[in-house]
């Protein structure tokens, strides 16, 4: 979308505009036209050759304005780089020799615009792939993601993560290993494969997208960004004829119905809002009618992916004009398809609130005591707050307090443990810490 | 301190120590903020008549001494600090103005050293450099 809109020429003696994140997309985009002509065993160098790249448009943009098309300026300088840096390495022996020489006639017959983009839609594509091949554990995939997909330093990542610079950067090199090591192609895989290899980019992408959701203590503006940039891949693949399936429209839907609800998750204070407390007309429309549309585009064939089900229940809270009109029925048959595809307890949970909002807390407190493998839940503090809460609406006010101390116990983030704080304020009144006077 | 009669002097910021080096640390978000807030610092001076040129040199240096020009050295030559990565001209009231100028430029905090220099009014030949159009 970004490579588009900074392609278009400026009007004259006007100085050209990068559109926001140019450098870090561009960035992702370089990574799949440089690893298509320097191949996956030299991911290091194509990041390097990108890195190279980015910093020659730096000293010559800040100093001579930036060009009409930046995009196709960095692309010339990249691959003139990578053709630089094989030569230098002198591996004129049979393949990269061959390599040199197919590099030459790319970058000597200027491609068809619309075969040049087509080309890119693939590269970015083909990269998702190898970032979500099997052969990688899911947490790497994500780091690796963000790494060459979406252009992030490792400075960045570690800061999302609230880990260190060297322990991403340790991560990092040894996924590259192991790359190189199983020897992962980058092609778009093709018949029966695709299905499975799709499925593992989806799930990538919706861990991206979730550890940017989650209300963690890691920077929040760039927590926001990883769940931009997983829409954006998001949008990348339904864009695509190989990742044009319902089950990616689905989650794609998922997404945006889940972002458009950013706006009013937060207090003026930072402190989470439930569902229930926040202001609705703080939520994105746009978002919301893209979500929708999704959906509908998902909803076309026989598949029905707990990408469906979750985008369906997120659209079931963004119809709803208040909390008191949410179709809770309807939500409660998502939960329950959802749990026969996917039986998990935090599925069980939801679906327990789901009951407790058409049947009453007792109901609830009823469906949580029968959850299989509870125990499953003892340490997540989700599973103590639902309980205090349903306590607290059944009047056991000490069960509540009590079920509340044991959710704060166990939240490790900050404004989780802030709303925990003032629920067992509410519950327990006695016991409130009275310095701490913003409740 | 200017010899121009009408108390306007013409001076040239000289950009050193630019290398690729300053600048590898930042990410591709910090990169292209400085790119932008660079652009604002000449696009600013160009809209209020200050600068009249600026452009970035390329790396590659040849140098040409000795009687008729018979040395010849290619480079880059190894002391980065010292090579000159750019260039703008101004058209001022004095090296007053100009030092404040070259103080508000975002590329000083990433290492960059900012030489300023006073053009003189005219060339050895007797031709007025403001005859120099602005090109950037």
């Amino acid at each position: 979308m970004s490579a588009d809109a900074s392609s278009s020429p400026s009007p004259p003696n006007q100085p050209a505009q990068l559109v926001e994140h140019f450098f870090r997309h561009e960035k992702g985009r370089l990574h799949g036209a440089l690893v298509r002509l320097l191949g996956v065993h030299n991911l290091s160098l194509a990041e390097d050759v990108a890195q190279e790249a980015m910093l020659r448009a730096l000293r010559t943009w800040s100093m001579g304005g930036v060009p009409a098309n930046p995009s196709a300026w960095i692309t010339q300088v990249a691959m003139n780089l990578a053709r630089d840096a094989l030569r230098h390495r002198k591996m004129a022996s049979g393949k990269e020799g061959a390599i040199i020489t197919h590099h030459e006639q790319m970058t000597a017959t200027p491609a068809v615009a619309w075969e040049a983009a087509q080309e890119i839609r693939d590269d970015a594509l083909r990269l998702m792939f190898v970032c979500a091949h099997p052969a990688i554990a899911p947490d790497a995939q994500v780091i690796l993601a963000l790494k060459i997909l979406c252009g992030f330093s490792t400075g960045e990542i570690a800061r999302a993560f609230l880990a260190t610079e060297s322990a991403i950067e340790k991560q990092l090199t040894r996924t590259k290993q192991r790359i190189a090591e199983s020897g992962i192609g980058f092609e778009l895989p093709e018949g029966e494969n695709l299905a499975p290899r799709l499925d593992g980019v989806l799930a990538v992408i919706y861990l991206l997208f979730n550890e940017g959701y989650k209300a963690s203590s890691g920077d929040r503006l760039l927590r926001e960004e990883l769940c931009q940039e997983a829409i954006r891949l998001g949008g990348l693949l339904v864009a695509h004829p190989a990742g044009r399936s319902p089950r990616c429209h689905a989650l794609l839907a998922l997404m945006l119905l889940t972002s458009a609800r950013f706006p009013a998750r937060l207090d003026d204070q930072g402190g989470l809002l439930r569902l229930d407390d926040q202001d609705r007309t703080k939520w994105d429309r746009q978002l919301i009618a893209q979500g929708l549309g999704h959906l509908g585009q998902a909803a076309q064939g026989h598949d029905l992916s707990e990408y469906h089900l979750q985008a369906g229940i997120a659209a079931l809270h963004c119809l709803a004009s208040d909390y008191a009109s949410t179709d809770w029925e309807k939500i409660l048959l998502h939960y329950d398809e959802l749990l026969k595809l996917k039986p998990s307890p935090i599925v069980a949970l939801n679906r327990a609130v789901a009951i407790a909002h058409l049947h009453g807390p007792q109901a609830g407190l009823d469906t949580i005591a029968t959850i299989p493998q509870r125990e499953k839940l003892d340490q997540h503090y989700l599973l103590h707050a639902v309980t205090g809460e349903l306590h607290w609406r059944l009047k056991n006010h000490q069960a509540a307090a009590w079920h509340f101390r044991r959710a704060l116990a166990l939240a490790q983030v900050g404004p989780e443990q802030v709303y925990l704080s003032r629920l067992i304020e509410r519950a327990d009144p006695a016991s409130a810490n009275p310095t701490r006077s913003f409740g | 301190m200017s010899t121009s009669p009408d108390s306007s002097a013409a001076y040239l910021l000289i950009f050193r120590n630019t290398g690729a080096e300053n600048y590898r640390h930042l990410s591709a978000q910090q990169q292209q903020e400085l790119v932008g807030r660079w652009n604002a610092w000449f696009e600013d001076l160009l809209a209020r008549g200050k600068a009249t040129i600026g452009q970035p040199l390329e790396d590659a240096t040849r140098i040409v001494a000795g009687p008729g020009g018979s040395r010849v050295v290619d480079g880059p030559f190894p002391e980065a600090k010292e090579a000159v990565g750019g260039f703008v001209t101004l058209q001022v009231s004095g090296l007053a103005e100009a030092t404040a100028i070259a103080q508000r430029h975002p590329g000083l905090e990433f290492g960059m050293l900012i030489e300023v220099r006073e053009m003189t009014p005219h060339c050895h030949l007797g031709v007025n450099t403001r005859t120099v159009t602005a090109t950037a």
